[in-house]
């Protein structure tokens, strides 16, 4: 019997029946693909990292190094399973020459090392150890992919001629997010080329238990050993591996949530259009004796076939889409170990999409205990509204014309019925205009602010050296004296030990220096003005947990001082955790210095980029478009992507719910239009009204979804550029899309739609529906 | 009299292949200005389909319908729908009022599709009607909030609202008990007494008793005519007519 009923239903509203479920089936694809993701994502993580063994711990160091002490270290602390230091040779990009390229334009720090021989291993393709053999050179895989050097070809490394062997997978410098991008040769190559480098040290511990990971931290800090460079962890490489497919998972939910919602209206709007239809019918059930649950289950059964077809059809196109989603994760992590696990969990997540619009539909269907069956038989309709709710009246209407005044008057009487339309269309301006938003935020010359340094010209970075100061010192005289430099400023970080509120010591970062010169954007308070004040980074300040006006305790010079919070700012470099002050001190040692550039020109850019790169070629001058184009162009030529994909998704789907709306709602008021008809109004007149339907609609969905863009749209997109490690994330709206092309491409979709859907309103003959 | 209404050998066919059948098979009659026709026969017939064409609600398949002088299959959908607002009033069996609307909008919806420039004219023209109608109270009210003889009473006032030059009824008391029945039809005379040309298809004697022609209708062609000329509609009038329509009904088979 369910069958039957089923088929007839599906037959009858064959439109409508296939686009829930082409809803449905998208959902389920888009969910099975997400847990697909996680499940791979998690599991290569998981693969690359314990077979390269890579480091709990990792303090880089440049200058003295005293084994025995380290030695000595970690013999002492029984939670260390093994440490080693591995050295890292520093060459300028220039040096690196494949075939005629050469990596002059990287703002990475790229460097030589060889394999390690207890931890922290380089992986080939099939993730093996890779065993380098003279004139080998193993590039890191990113610079394959992007061109920058060819299997077989051969490389020049600072004049000392090698051959690409192949790519290598690099568990914790890998992501282009991270600054540094290992490439690995043999002994006697490294030795050879070791005179036209700088080596940084890479000081590594393998602990029998990463739980212990806090205390070591602290422990190592205390004990005073080498630290001028960065510190990074284990957790901090996770994430780092996973950020790039984890946004894309996200993006995936996000977009699998936003379509599961519009299955949902689309299987409200009929269903209840259904109830409406068989109103009669229900009351009669109900008279004869069956149950609520008896009748529900008559209707759940289609839409549960519905659901479950729809689901099948989106587990089986997730296998088509999965190859190329996994492709980035399989090229850059590796296989999964637990691979096998992602079609399970893929069902798991379709059969949570199945149960969720069963449950929907049953909830939808507790209507059913609303009916009277006395009422549903003698009037075969559901009790009308009470004519007290009903304000606008056609007798009292001056401003608008007939048909624009009937179209409002109907929206307002059947809101109900156009909530979900306008549901739709909200989430159509929602889905349009926050990831242009976002997109357009990111690529915008002030998002530079989010990134730890003004919006300078001319970014000139001159990393850890043991003449460092002096370097700097001559690079500031250079700039000093170009008369094409409009202003510039010196910023120097040092490591300071801080006094931590349990007692124990903690060891910050400070960038020292004018910071009021190229200001950046702080979350709260403002710039450190005095020499007893410093500003935090937002994950800084989280993690000392101190806010703007608390004491900070920072030995300088020997000597403790405390330094009031001044404010705290977003900042995505270093791992998030700097802090930037204005004293002065001579003492501590470097780490690295920026020196930031405002030209009298702009144009001169690319022209003194050039002179200063080869001028000092120590350091790394890098314009700051260029900078972050290769730090985040990939991100933001991505989410740029997305962005233009969301807008077509969202007018897709805004001319199609629109499209089979109106057509539903001609069909319910083929009664009504033939009365009009009959009396006298035109296939325009009738049109006009729809039209004033979509158009009241639409400029209230559009209000809602702009004001909801510009607020929840702005959180969300602020939560996914915190992952980045910026916080006080505001929208920079592109005011002509958001205010104007967006409102005119909803508009001219949605009229299209209406008149399209409306069409057969047209062929709608008075006697045929107005015959006694 | 002029005439106001003519229709030509009109054939209008149902169904589809070997299915289709002639519904109106060559239907030919004349209706004055100012007649009062009543159109019978069973169930089937063709009566409702012959008002629908006569008025150019349902486009013919055959023949030609003129509307003072103006041929209606030569007309476009948006003119044919001009000449039903300005020149025809409409009253069905069931009230085809929308409910969204009060009662009072109902009635001015077809005027104000283009005379919203007069609206408190037409909103005045309205109430007389109402008044006139004895449905005054129902202004403001919700049409789910009316009796079946109010609502119908409402569908004359709309219908009255352009001075229409002919007024068709299906069955408009069809829905009604005897009492609601008798007085929309005297409502009928009424208007009909003003000079409104008025055709009707009933299945009620008593209905077509007022009129002064009845048609009879058999199998898509008009079989029969009595010509029952003006009444005075007193009760003793209608009994006598009452009467003669029987008598010839029974004539006609029925």
């Amino acid at each position: 019997m369910y069958l039957r009923a089923i088929r007839n239903d599906v037959l009858r509203s064959k439109a409508i029946s296939i686009t829930t479920m082409l809803f449905v089936a998208a959902a389920a694809m888009l969910v099975a693909l997400a847990a697909t993701l996680v499940v791979n994502l998690s599991g290569a993580i998981d693969a690359l990292m314990q077979r390269a063994q890579t480091p709990h711990f990792m303090q880089m160091h440049v200058g003295d190094l005293d084994r025995a002490r380290l030695d000595a270290f970690a013999e002492a602390h029984a939670s260390v399973a093994d440490h080693q230091v591995l050295e890292f040779l520093n060459i300028d990009g220039a040096q690196f020459v494949f075939g005629s390229r050469s990596l002059a334009g990287s703002v990475q720090d790229n460097g030589l090392t060889v394999q390690s021989e207890s931890f922290d291993f380089l992986l080939d393709l099939d993730g093996e150890v890779i065993s380098v053999k003279d004139g080998e050179i193993y590039v890191p895989l990113t610079y394959l992919q992007d061109g920058s050097a060819r299997i077989g070809e051969r490389a020049t490394v600072a004049g000392h001629t090698m051959t690409v062997a192949g790519p290598l997978r690099d568990s914790q410098m890998q992501p282009l997010l991270s600054s540094s991008k290992r490439f690995l040769v043999s002994h006697d190559d490294f030795e050879a080329i070791r005179p036209s480098g700088r080596v940084e040290y890479l000081i590594e511990f393998r602990l029998h238990d990463l739980a212990a990971l806090s205390a070591f931290e602290t422990a190592y800090t205390n004990a005073g050993l080498e630290a001028n460079g960065p510190t990074l962890t284990y957790p901090l490489f996770r994430t780092v591996n996973g950020l790039a497919d984890g946004l894309m998972i996200a993006v995936l939910l996000l977009v699998s949530a936003l379509v599961i919602a519009i299955a949902f209206l689309c299987i409200r709007f009929t269903l209840l259009a259904k109830i409406e239809d068989d109103y009669r019918e229900i009351g009669v059930m109900k008279a004869i004796g069956l149950r609520v649950s008896d009748i529900k289950r008559i209707y759940l059964a289609q839409y549960a076939a519905l659901a479950a077809v729809g689901g099948l059809v989106g587990y089986a196109l997730s296998f088509l889409f999965q190859g190329a989603l996994l492709e980035n994760i399989r090229l850059y992590l590796g296989e999964s170990a637990n691979a096998s696990l992602a079609p399970v969990l893929g069902l798991v997540g379709v059969a949570l999409v199945f149960v969720a619009i069963v449950a929907y539909v049953n909830g939808v269907l507790g209507r059913f205990r609303k009916v009277a069956p006395a009422d549903a038989i003698r009037f075969g309709n559901a009790p009308k509204a009470s004519p007290g709710r009903r304000r606008l009246r056609l007798t009292m209407n001056g401003l608008l014309g007939t048909n624009a005044f009937l179209g409002l008057q109907d929206v307002l009487a059947r809101r109900n019925l156009y909530a979900t339309m306008l549901v739709v269309l909200v989430l159509a301006a929602f889905i349009i205009i926050v990831p242009r938003n976002l997109h357009h935020t990111i690529a915008s010359e002030s998002f530079v602010s989010y990134m730890g340094v003004g919006d300078v010209d001319l970014r000139i970075d001159v990393t850890q050296a043991e003449d460092a100061a002096a370097r700097v010192a001559e690079v500031a005289t250079a700039i000093g004296n170009d008369a094409d430099v409009a202003r510039f400023v010196v910023l120097t970080t040092k490591a300071y030990r801080a006094s931590l509120d349990d007692g124990s010591e903690g060891r910050i970062t400070a960038e020292l220096g004018d910071h009021s010169m190229f200001p950046i954007t702080y979350a709260s308070g403002r710039a450190p003005s005095s020499d007893d004040e410093i500003a935090l980074s937002v994950m800084q300040a989280s993690d000392l947990g101190k806010g703007v006006g608390d004491v900070l305790s920072l030995t300088i010079a020997g000597r403790e001082r405390a330094l009031t919070v001044s404010g705290t700012y977003s900042d995505v470099t270093n791992g998030g955790k700097t802090a930037k002050a204005t004293f002065a001190d001579e003492t501590a040692e470097p780490m690295r210095s920026v020196i930031g550039a405002e030209l009298t020109d702009p144009a001169l850019l690319d022209a003194k980029a050039a002179e200063y790169a080869a001028r000092f070629e120590f350091a790394k001058v890098s314009d700051l478009d260029e900078f972050i184009q290769q730090t985040y162009g990939s991100t933001i030529g991505a989410i740029g992507v997305a962005s233009y994909a969301a807008i077509g998704v969202a007018v897709a789907t805004t001319v199609l719910i629109t499209l089979l709306f109106m057509r539903m709602l001609v069909a319910k008021d083929r009664h009504a239009i033939a009365v009009m008809k009959a009396f006298g109004f035109t296939n325009s007149d009738i049109r006009a009204q729809y039209l004033a339907r979509s158009a009241f609609v639409l400029v209230i969905g559009i209000l809602v979804g702009t004001l909801l863009a510009n607020t929840l749209g702005e959180a969300l997109a602020g939560a996914v550029i915190a992952s980045f490690g910026a916080n006080s994330f505001a929208f920079v709206v592109d005011p002509a899309f958001a205010y104007l092309w967006s409102p005119l491409l909803m508009l001219l979709a949605t009229l299209i739609a209406t008149v399209a859907g409306t069409w057969d309103a047209g062929r709608i003959r008075v006697a045929e529906n107005l015959r006694e | 009299m002029n005439t106001m209404i003519i229709a030509e050998n009109v054939v209008k066919s149902f169904g589809q292949g070997t299915e289709r059948r002639n519904v109106l098979d060559g239907v030919s009659v004349d209706i004055a200005a100012g007649d009062f026709v009543a159109i019978m026969g069973p169930s089937g017939s063709g009566k409702s389909t012959l008002l629908f064409a006569l008025s150019g609600m349902d486009a013919v398949d055959g023949g030609r319908v003129v509307f003072d002088g103006v041929d209606l299959s030569q007309l476009s959908d948006d003119a044919l729908a001009d000449v039903r607002r300005r020149r025809m009033g409409f009253v069905f069996q069931q009230p085809t009022l929308l409910r969204n609307l009060s009662v009072l909008d109902n009635i001015i919806l077809p005027s104000m599709r283009d005379g919203r420039k007069r609206a408190r004219q037409i909103r005045e023209k309205a109430r007389i009607l109402m008044e006139t109608t004895g449905i005054a109270e129902l202004e403001a009210r919700d049409v789910t909030q009316a009796s079946g003889g109010q609502l119908q009473r409402v569908g004359i006032c709309r219908a009255l609202m352009s001075d229409p030059a002919v007024i068709f009824g299906d069955e408009p008391t069809g829905a009604l008990n005897s009492t609601a029945s008798n007085e929309i039809m005297a409502l009928l005379a009424d208007i009909h007494r003003s000079g409104t040309t008025i055709v009707l298809v009933t299945h009620d004697p008593k209905v077509a008793t007022r009129a002064e022609r009845v048609l009879f209708i058999l199998d898509g062609r008009i079989t029969g005519e009595h010509l029952a000329g003006a009444h005075d509609a007193s009760r003793e009038d209608l009994r006598v007519r009452e009467g003669a329509l029987s008598g010839w009904l029974t004539e006609m088979g029925i």
